[in-house]
């Protein structure tokens, strides 16, 4: 067999390596560890937004049969710190306001859910029991719930230090704003508003922590996105070395953001196995989980667009208000309504661009990342807007958006913010998904269902995706984090090889993708490459798998240390054998000559020879890498959705949906195939259904699933891909990110389509999600506008 | 203490005799996951609703969130372990395998019962009885147009 033959493993779509353990109940998560005569702990959490604690007292609980003990904020003075955030400066803004975040209430409860007390117990029926045991005293103070009250003079202060409720306020401007609003054909404007909701992944957060008082060391699983950090943090916290902290990421039930944060139930669990001896175990409950993890994407936008006759975008200006909760994610500032603005821009030439952003403090659960963050309300808005002059123009909205598009031969484009989009395929995927979808025969379809009493309509949303910051970019947001990632690939003497990564997975693909990375560089078997992750003690440093960051940035040090690996095996092979390098390659796991595909030597038995010295070769045989990636990459994709809306029940349905997407060279489609539609069902989740709603006092209304509702297999469709395929020219394999991309189009999309199906009423959806109850308000207040106009 | 009440059961669990002193409190996906070591049941909501806790009672899918062990008393239970035979994956393992039906797997056990339910009581569904069978369960991952596919096809085999 020639070797030019040998099919290729990076590129290919084969079935998950992680599979099968998962399939036969092997998987194990954090509620499985094997621990004997673990302890559990459960959290009394304040069913008040805000309260001054007049008193706890936790001594019928402590002196239940099978309690350990009862544990306040007071018992933890001078031993645990609240969590702070460093001071970081946001690149056009005034710095970050920090704040502590107390690991158990101190003093005053900032939300409904924030944890007061916890028990420890031998399980956790016997450790609810003693929550109900404890007697307290909450003194009610006024709450305020809603961001826009929070900025009004003389609102209740969260914080009551910093004499307003605001985090953050960053502005910034570039071109000529003023001058392009004034000179417009056309100026559209609207306020966009976005339910609060959060990430939801199956399995809740966790955590179980081990000390062992002889060796001083602190073993700590957790349900975690960022394994490395959890590590560094505890050892702060806790005063302990990090080499004596060892943090296991086991099967990670779902992530979506929501896991890349450190809690205080976390540093709370490491304190009290530091201080019990005793393992000791948190498995959130879904209650916990709705009320007091981290929610997401809570904002206002007031966005407007200035356009010439012929479509041609000016100018975009945006005031975007955030109501960030009480506290600040950790370990790092809240930057949702930055990333909001960064992403306004799209994949449009924009020659002018003001936006003001503000980080508002509210008495609600803190918000923090989910999936694409805050992109997705930034492209609702801009596609919203231009749908909106396009109407106004009389043009065709996928015209309007054509004629802004960044050409491909306008790459690499820098754009009025000034970052630089190295490459892409907009007007190409704009004009796949819509032959897809049957763009030009849908306006006939439409009025014939009209006249059927059906109203039908079709959205369009195009985007690029920020991928994979750089350290630089990540810092000048705010967090103290590496945009770096490290890999390990080991040769083992059989000559299988074991890839150990500074991430970890949460359903991603990491053991198949990286795997097929090494194979691919290293000319091994699939089967021959094993991926380890979510260890500290036996993988390198890494971030985290969040910021569609691991294709790009664990690629590239996957590619590298492999590509280094396979140069040393060559040049051992070359001194074996007396061929030169140049004439040699790794196909299958054996080394052959080039030229005629004729095996010169297999990988195990040089990898036997390097060990034992007779190959010239005398170190480990392992390379390690360090990928930092450019300072962004940018997938990017048009999604096309069409929906049915009945305008009796309010109900709208997703008849089709349409993705063409380009996320540069694709490690294995059919995960990338998994995350495109997985992303979609969770955009569609906040377009419709999801929101965890507050009344006025901070009371959460929707605190179980079945108030809080995520979509269903009834409720996705099918999600049609297209794949176009422009690597990037910066990074290594020509990788770009799409982690996000999925869930960042379809607010945007399906907004546009339900006001082009309600077009005969006028109505302009600027609310998600689109409940029933949204859209029924939507038609009748069109319906009655219109009769008072006539 | 109120809640010390307990009662001896005697189940089948997986093709075998289980007898056991329980907390008559004691939910079935505890006693299952902790007391026999089944952890392949997963918990996600607690309260009934996601479905990753769904096992086979009798050969109907339930919610062992929803159920007390001891109502489990005489039961035939079948989870999660107990569906390939040896090392041999059923169908609906192996369509799920082949069609990339899961990513965090911790949906995937309620998953799989509620298809065998679904395909014990129904071998020839279409597209939209697959997803209305499927549609007490939820998955924050895969957005369900897999899972759909591997039912159907795992169906197909199994006819």
């Amino acid at each position: 067999m020639s070797a030019g033959a040998t099919a290729k493993i990076l590129g290919a779509r084969v079935r998950r390596v992680e599979d099968p353990r998962v399939l036969l109940g092997e998987a194990r998560y954090v509620d499985d560890v094997p621990l004997r005569g673990v302890l559990s702990v459960a959290f009394l959490r304040s069913s008040y937004a805000r309260a001054r604690i007049a008193s706890i007292d936790g001594s019928a609980a402590r002196s239940m049969p099978g309690v350990t003990g009862v544990w306040t904020a007071e018992d933890l003075a001078g031993s645990l710190a609240p969590l702070r955030v460093e001071h970081a400066q946001a690149a056009g803004g005034g710095p970050f306001r920090t704040c502590e975040w107390p690991v158990l209430a101190s003093g005053t409860v900032r939300f409904v859910g924030e944890a007061v007390a916890a028990v420890v117990a031998d399980d956790r029926y016997l450790a609810e029991d003693a929550v109900e045991r404890i007697d307290f005293d909450f003194d009610p103070l006024e709450a305020v719930a809603d961001m826009e009250a929070a900025l009004a003079p003389g609102a209740p202060l969260v914080h009551d230090e910093w004499g307003d409720n605001v985090f953050q306020r960053v502005a910034m401007s570039n071109g000529d704003v003023a001058g392009a609003f004034r000179g417009a054909a056309v100026v559209v404007a609207e306020r966009f508003a976005t339910g609060r909701h959060l990430a939801l992944p199956i399995e809740t957060r966790g955590c179980v922590a081990s000390f062992e008082r002889g060796s001083g060391e602190l073993t700590f699983w957790s349900s975690t996105q960022m394994p490395h950090v959890l590590r560094s943090e505890l050892s702060r916290a806790l005063a302990l070395p990090e080499s004596r902290v060892r943090v296991i990421a086991p099967d990670v039930g779902g992530g979506f953001g929501l896991k890349a944060h450190v809690f205080p139930e976390e540093i709370l669990v490491g304190w009290l196995a530091l201080r019990l001896g005793r393992p000791v175990k948190w498995i959130e409950d879904r209650r916990e989980h709705l009320a007091a993890s981290m929610h997401a994407k809570h904002e206002i936008v007031r966005g407007e667009l200035a356009a010439a006759r012929d479509g041609t975008i000016l100018a975009i200006r945006a005031s975007i208000l955030c109501d960030v909760g009480a506290y600040t994610e950790y370990p790092w500032p809240t930057f949702e309504p930055n990333v909001t603005a960064g992403a306004m821009t799209g994949p449009y030439r924009v020659p002018a661009f003001a936006y003001e952003a503000t980080s508002i403090a509210t008495n609600k659960a803190s918000l923090g990342a989910y999936r694409g963050v805050g992109q997705p309300i930034g492209v609702l808005a801009t596609e919203r807007l231009i749908d909106l002059a396009a109407a106004k123009l009389g043009l065709d909205p996928a015209d309007c958006r054509r004629r802004n598009m960044i050409r491909g031969d306008e790459h690499p484009y820098r754009t009025v913010l000034g970052t630089e989009i190295e490459s892409g395929s907009h007007v190409e995927c704009l004009d796949a998904a819509l032959e897809r979808i049957g763009y030009a025969g849908f306006r006939s379809e439409q009025a014939k269902a009209r006249e059927a009493g059906r109203y039908v309509g079709i959205g369009i949303a195009s985007y690029v995706e920020v991928t994979a910051p750089g350290s630089a970019v990540w810092q000048s947001m705010g967090p103290a984090v590496g945009g770096w990632e490290s890999a390990t690939v080991r040769l083992e003497l059989d000559g299988n090889a074991t890839v150990l990564l500074g991430v970890n997975s949460q359903g991603q693909g990491h053991a198949t993708t990286f795997a097929q990375a090494a194979a691919e560089t290293l000319g091994l078997r699939l089967a021959d490459v094993r991926v380890v992750q979510g260890d500290t003690a036996i993988t390198p440093r890494g971030w985290v798998a969040g910021g569609s960051r691991c294709a790009v940035a664990c690629g590239g040090a996957v590619l590298s240390a492999s590509g280094r690996l396979r140069d040393r095996l060559l040049a051992a092979a070359s001194r074996l054998s007396e061929l030169p390098t140049g004439a040699l390659e790794i196909q299958g796991g054996i080394v052959r000559r080039a030229a005629d595909g004729g095996e010169v030597v297999p990988v195990r038995e040089l990898a036997r020879a390097m060990a034992l010295g007779r190959a010239g070769d005398d170190g480990p045989l392992e390379e390690t890498a360090r990928y930092e990636p450019p300072p962004l990459t940018h997938s990017n994709a048009t999604h096309v959705v069409t929906v049915e809306v009945d305008v009796e029940t309010g109900q709208v349905k997703c008849l089709r949906y349409v993705v063409a997407e380009d996320c540069g060279t694709m490690m294995n489609p059919l995960v990338v195939d998994g995350q495109i539609q997985g992303g979609v069902a969770q955009g569609i989740g906040a377009a419709l259904y999801e929101e965890l709603v507050y009344d006025e006092n901070g009371q959460l209304l929707t605190g179980t699933l079945m108030d809080y509702l995520p979509p269903t297999s009834s409720d996705v469709p099918r999600v049609e891909i297209i794949h176009f395929e422009t690597p990037s020219p910066y990074t290594l394999g020509g990788f770009k990110g799409m982690g996000e991309g999925g869930a960042i189009g379809p607010p945007g999309a399906i907004a546009n389509a339900v006001a082009d199906a309600l077009a005969p009423f006028g109505a302009r959806p600027t609310e998600i999600p689109l409940t029933p109850e949204r859209v029924l308000a939507l038609v009748d207040r069109a319906r009655s506008m219109r009769e008072g106009g006539e | 203490m109120e809640f010390q009440d307990r009662r001896t059961i005697r189940l089948r669990v997986n093709g075998r005799d289980v007898e056991r002193d329980v907390e008559a409190r004691r939910l079935l996906a505890d006693f299952l996951r902790e007391d026999l070591g089944l952890v392949a049941t997963r918990l996600g909501c607690e309260h009934g609703v996601c479905g990753a806790c769904t096992v086979l009672v009798d050969g109907a899918s339930v919610r062992s969130c929803l159920l007390l062990a001891v109502q489990a008393d005489g039961a035939e239970v079948g989870t999660l372990e107990g569906l390939a035979e040896g090392g041999t994956m059923h169908p609906l393992q192996q369509a799920f395998w082949d069609h990339h039906a899961l990513q965090c797997g911790f949906c995937t056990s309620g998953f799989l019962m509620t298809a065998c339910d679904l395909l014990a009581s129904n071998p020839d569904p279409g597209e939209d009885e697959i997803r209305h069978g499927l549609s007490g369960n939820l998955c924050r991952c895969t957005g369900y147009a897999n899972i759909v596919d591997a039912v159907a096809a795992a169906a197909k085999a199994m006819r």
